[in-house]
């Protein structure tokens, strides 16, 4: 792609989300997660391939169906209280159509079906900015608006969303689909606690944020997009592959990592309000997507490949790829764990 | 606590910049000082039990026997992996050590904290490296399932741990185990009570593990190289024991009734696993089922939280931790010369190796704890206990001691008596390091029933 071109596609990407952002009129904001849209699909489909193409005619599609139901929810709103404001969204089917809306937009169940369809056409790079930059300003909205919508439908969405997130997981192969599925989980943890503490679900969709960048960028070093290659990615990188088991389990949330944070201060936050039972349930439905993240680890690290190769392994060459934002990443998926108390005073 | 744990931490760069040629010297001589200095723990200084270095870590009598077995573990660790990972590329072997220290970091950690949730923390932490030793190292294909079953069981059983812990500091304001115990008893009467009383328990139960969730263990014991074995034995499942002794003062009106189920399942377990020895051909299988069974005695003595249940239980956790490791150094040490777990195929190998069968005699002895080694002084205590409880669980207790004799005499005798058969000839002689291995462990075992009490916790 033209340099010209692809900076102003990359910058009208970061003024929609900005726009969003900075916004407290519904129109404006709805404005800004359209130049989004409209930004991002030319990045999506830039390779020409079949499989791209039809990624991002299903992306367009379900975005600009959000977005259309964004503004008829807006606009009934505004036909009924007369007010544009975003944090004035009281009319309760305006609510719901918005939620609904929001819900298609990140990719939450049962609103998640395009998710892995699409995720699976992109290459890594620009499924990395569709499973993290892209859910900024949806949430900037829905963090401010949750207080008016019904606890029901977020725990819903919530439960769902990790319950569908793990099992759909279960039996992919194709490593896209399986992030796209650990995103769906995540949304989830992000969405439950939404209405109780909404500085946890910065700090989730933070350190989920960090956590998937590792991972796409190690994908991206090691060229890998299947579970078959991935057995064989030692002799790309042998460091690559000791540290992607870690981040691997640090997704699926276990201590010492970074991935135990959000889920510990979420689960606290649930039993704080009462809800211990939400809280069990949403803990044991992590369980199954830590299987398939364990069964990348088994496939990736802790078993051999037993073809042998005969040419020269490729780690002994340099690599052209910057290495230094997927070692920063990395570290911080790894070792965030004992900044807890000092990062719960940040958000606070 | 902070003179052990920077040592140990000061581990990583030690196994990391060590020439290869001192790499195995130089970590076992780190680990045996880290041992030596750990031993510093035993002098009590504090009238109130509690000695602590500051607000999160601290040891009490309870802790610091498991502590220093922690401790003492990683040069025994260190000297009976030393065979089998040798041949490998150096960067694994260092890697392989690394996960060793760190296992040690995080259970100092878990058994030095004062704070329940950090206990929680590093309990679960060490998941990670127990796993990788398990998948990455084992021998067959079915170590992937053995891992799976290990980090399945012992999740789904903690994670509802994480929402009771979290549920009590909402009720209490604390999860300091310095505090709780001093805090207003908690009004348990309802059916979610009784539900939050069991996620307190049955993560631990688990661990331990309890007859009935035991399945990860023969698995994960059968599939781990020898440092896996020894570690999970000797540690991982007194984390469970632990755990369940500092939980208990918590749940106290409720234990009363809702403990009979788990004691009666653990009094059944120790039958039951019992009789699986009693026809297992598998000599790694046998020593795990012999754990389990020896862990329901401990289970039911904490469960019944008398004080003599609990001097019982610690003693035999400590003495079964040595004891256990001890067997399976010696069932690798017979593995890594006749590349069989199968016992029928290493029968007669008193002829060969006279000096280990001693070894394999002693170490027996200790397992159907015959008098005067200190299993015998813990099965004794919480059988006597369990009696007093009531009078019937003599038959399980005691017909579980039969067993337990029944299948040692049976593991001893298979593997070291008889016959030698023809094929095993030209087997390589035994190194003195393994000799040591031994030693280090029994002789531990021999010296504490002297002074038995460094190991029997508060209640003296």
């Amino acid at each position: 792609m033209n340099p010209y071109v692809l900076m102003i596609l990359l910058s009208s990407l970061g003024l929609g989300t900005t726009l969003t952002f900075a916004s407290s009129h519904w129109l404006l904001a709805w404005m800004g997660l359209e130049i989004n849209t409209l930004a991002i699909t030319p990045l999506m489909a830039q390779h020409h391939h079949p499989r791209a193409v039809e990624a991002t005619t299903k992306y367009f599609l379900t975005q600009a169906t959000a977005a259309a139901m964004i503004l008829f929810a807006s606009t009934t709103n505004a036909w009924m209280t007369g007010e544009w404001s975003i944090t004035d969204l009281s009319d309760p089917l305006a609510n719901t159509m918005f939620m609904t809306a929001l819900a298609l937009k990140i990719g939450l169940a049962p609103m998640h079906f395009w998710m892995p369809e699409v995720l699976q056409g992109l290459d890594l790079l620009t499924g990395l900015i569709l499973s993290t930059w892209q859910k900024l300003a949806p949430f900037a909205l829905i963090i401010q608006t949750a207080q008016n919508i019904d606890p029901l439908l977020l725990t819903l969405l919530g439960v769902t969303s990790t319950l569908v997130g793990g099992w759909g997981g279960l039996n992919q192969t194709q490593l896209r689909k399986i992030l796209a599925y650990s995103s769906i989980a995540h949304m989830g943890w992000m969405i439950i606690v939404i209405q109780y503490a909404p500085q946890l679900t910065l700090l989730a969709l933070g350190t989920y944020i960090i956590m998937t960048s590792a991972a796409f960028l190690t994908l991206k070093m090691s060229l890998t997009t299947k579970v078959s290659t991935l057995a064989t990615t030692w002799s790309k990188s042998p460091i690559l592959t000791a540290t992607t088991a870690l981040v691997l389990l640090s997704l699926g949330g276990l201590p010492p990592l970074t991935g135990f944070m959000p889920k510990w201060l979420i689960l606290q936050e649930l039993t704080k309000q009462d809800l211990p039972i939400i809280a069990t349930t949403m803990a044991l439905a992590a369980l199954i997507s830590l299987y398939f993240y364990l069964r990348l680890c088994y496939a990736m690290t802790l078993t051999i490949s037993p073809n042998t190769t005969n040419s020269t392994t490729p780690w002994r060459t340099q690599t052209t790829q910057a290495s230094m934002p997927l070692a920063l990443f990395t570290m911080a998926t790894l070792g965030l764990l004992p900044m807890t108390p000092a990062i719960l005073t940040l958000t606070t | 606590m902070l003179k052990v744990l920077i040592p140990t931490i000061m581990l990583f760069p030690t196994i990391w910049l060590t020439s290869p040629k001192w790499l195995w010297t130089t970590t076992t001589a780190h680990s045996l000082l880290i041992a030596s200095i750990s031993l510093m723990w035993f002098k009590w200084t504090s009238e109130t039990g509690w000695t602590s270095s500051n607000t999160y870590l601290a040891t009490d009598p309870l802790s610091t026997p498991l502590l220093v077995l922690t401790c003492w573990l990683l040069p025994l660790m260190i000297l009976a992996s030393q065979n089998h990972i040798n041949p490998e590329p150096i960067s694994r072997q260092r890697l392989y050590i690394t996960l060793l220290a760190s296992l040690q970091t995080f259970l100092i950690m878990a058994f030095g904290a004062t704070e329940i949730i950090m206990f929680y923390i590093m309990f679960e932490a060490t998941l990670i490296p127990t796993l990788i030793i398990i998948t990455r190292w084992g021998n067959q294909t079915e170590r992937l399932n053995a891992g799976t079953y290990f980090l399945f069981y012992t999740l789904a059983g903690s994670l509802p741990l994480l929402v009771a812990l979290l549920l009590l500091q909402q009720s209490t304001g604390t999860l300091s185990m310095l505090v709780l115990q001093y805090s207003q008893p908690l009004q348990l009467n309802s059916w979610g009570h009784m539900i939050w009383w069991a996620a307190c328990l049955i993560a631990f139960l688990v661990k331990m593990p309890l007859y009935g969730v035991h399945l990860w263990l023969p698995k994960a014991h059968v599939e781990a190289p020898v440092a896996g074995s020894m570690v999970l034995a000797a540690v991982l499942l007194k984390l469970g024991g632990y755990g369940m002794m500092r939980m208990m003062v918590m749940l106290d009106p409720l234990s009363k009734e809702l403990a009979y189920p788990f004691i009666i399942l653990a009094l059944w377990g120790i039958i039951m696993t019992g009789s699986i020895c009693l026809r297992q051909t598998d000599l790694k299988s046998l020593i795990a089922y012999s754990s389990v069974s020896h862990m329901g005695l401990v289970a039911g003595g904490i469960l019944i939280q008398t004080p003599w249940g609990f001097s019982g239980a610690i003693i035999l956790m400590i003495a079964h931790g040595l004891v256990s490791s001890a067997l399976f150094c010696l069932a690798n040490t017979a593995y890594e010369r006749t590349h069989s777990r199968t016992m029928i195929l290493a029968r007669g190998l008193q002829i060969i190796f006279p000096l280990t069968a001693v070894w394999w005699f002693i170490a027996n002895l200790a397992n159907l704890a015959l008098p005067p080694l200190p299993n015998l002084m813990g099965e004794l205590m919480i059988i006597t206990t369990l009696f007093n409880w009531s009078p019937w669980t003599i038959l399980l207790t005691g017909l579980g001691t039969l067993i337990t004799a029944g299948y040692s005499l049976y593991m001893f005798l298979m593997s070291q008596r008889g016959p030698t058969p023809n094929h095993i000839t030209g087997l390589q002689p035994f190194h003195t390091r393994e000799h040591l291995l031994m030693t280090l462990h029994l002789i531990p075992v021999i010296l504490l029933v002297t002074k038995p009490e460094l190991m029997w916790g508060w209640c003296y």
